[in-house]
């Protein structure tokens, strides 16, 4: 489906299943980013490490890595060691998202002016400067 | 053992991140207290349940050399003849805390392919596992694909994990198909995880029309722990996870004595 997406007007957000299943069957080349989401746990950095060499591999675009669920300074500082400057965005740990997590509904919606919200929109800006 | 020779057979489903492995690992720990065997089956092949149980990660733990090519018309890939389950389970089941014994097909860091052998093999040991020698206590990836597809059907009960958010329960009623298909389990317990309050349990059960069979609310000093990769028992031995936990052990263990 990917693929057959070929209108230079449009901008594609895939969001894949958990883990690195569907990463490693999208084919060479598919996308031109690659946002790898991390928690600040061993297991999931351990996850996130395999998605980021999938991804390379695969030549998935830039392969950048997106902190999430960040209480504190040991929180953010175990996650760049592990990626180091492929870390893009840290979002704190924000309960504005566990409440939109609950209500069913999007936390920019929910609460525009949330933290959590606020670290992506510097996401956005990073990834849409560089496909200018 | 217990009190009766009827072996616990569980796996726990849900959607990603809601909690599957920690309490599925902190369950065969808690149920091996007891002095039971406990066999812990993991089909994820990414890592979780090793950190709940307090084992080294290993990506490879089945050599590929322990299967040869099936018969014509049969599986790709069985068990060389002089290996059954048990001498499976003997080689390459890790050894835990608390006398679990763990075993895995492996995980992956690429291509599927490099795991189809380890996975053939791990599949014939489930299956013919000697069901009156373990306790089973399996752990799926998240999602349904597994489950529907009966990686689950070592397990006459399915633990279903939910987290009290709108897209965990949309996985969890998308799960209960689980009790439909073919193989389907003959019990379906729910877990409420990550619960705040009465209120999101009761909310869980309400959408779910279940009654939760434990509810296990947030632990602080096991997520700390989680962190670092400690498992829960380890980390919190006393904390509120461990308590709910316990609580479903004994729950599920009713359901069998019961039989």
């Amino acid at each position: 489906m990917l693929g057959s997406v070929n209108d230079e007007a449009t901008t594609v957000v895939a969001d894949l299943e958990a883990g690195i299943g569907t990463l490693t069957r999208l084919g060479a080349a598919a996308v031109d980013a690659t946002v790898v989401v991390v928690e600040p746990t061993l297991r999931s950095i351990d996850v996130a490490l395999r998605a980021v060499a999938v991804a390379d591999e695969q030549r998935q675009g830039r392969v950048v890595v997106v902190a999430n669920k960040v209480s504190d300074g040991e929180d953010r500082a175990r996650i760049e060691e592990a990626f180091g400057d492929r870390v893009l965005a840290v979002v704190p740990d924000d309960p504005a998202v566990d409440t939109a997590d609950r209500l069913g509904v999007s936390p920019v919606d929910h609460e525009p002016s949330a933290p959590a919200v606020a670290a992506l929109e510097g996401l956005v800006d990073v990834l849409g400067l560089e496909a200018q | 053992m217990a009190d009766s020779t009827v072996m616990i057979r569980v796996a726990f489903v849900g959607k990603g991140g809601a909690g599957k492995s920690t309490i599925a690992g902190t369950f065969a720990r808690l149920l091996a207290r007891g002095g039971e065997p406990v066999l812990a089956l993991d089909s994820d092949p990414m890592p979780g349940m090793p950190y709940s149980l307090g084992v080294a990660v290993d990506d490879c733990p089945i050599p590929d050399d322990v299967v040869v090519p099936g018969p014509e018309g049969g599986p790709r890939w069985v068990l060389r003849p002089e290996l059954d389950a048990a001498a499976m389970i003997e080689r390459y089941a890790a050894t835990c805390p608390d006398g679990v014994r763990y075993l895995q097909f492996g995980n992956l860091w690429g291509h599927v392919v490099r795991l189809q052998q380890a996975q053939h093999a791990w599949s014939q040991v489930v299956s013919e596992l000697d069901r009156d020698r373990w306790h089973v206590v399996g752990d799926l990836p998240g999602g349904t694909r597994q489950a529907m597809f009966g990686w689950a059907k070592y397990a006459d009960t399915v633990c279903l994990v939910v987290e009290p958010t709108v897209k965990s329960l949309h996985t969890a009623k998308r799960l209960f198909g689980v009790t439909g298909a073919r193989w389907g389990p003959s019990r379906l317990v729910l877990v409420v995880n990550k619960a705040r309050s009465d209120s999101d349990v009761d909310r869980v059960c309400e959408r779910l029309e279940l009654p939760a069979a434990a509810a296990v609310a947030y632990d602080e000093a096991a997520s700390r722990g989680d962190r670092r990769g400690a498992a829960p028992l380890d980390e919190a031995p006393d904390g509120p996870l461990a308590r709910s936990v316990e609580g479903l052990v004994a729950h599920v263990q009713s359901l069998y004595s019961s039989i």
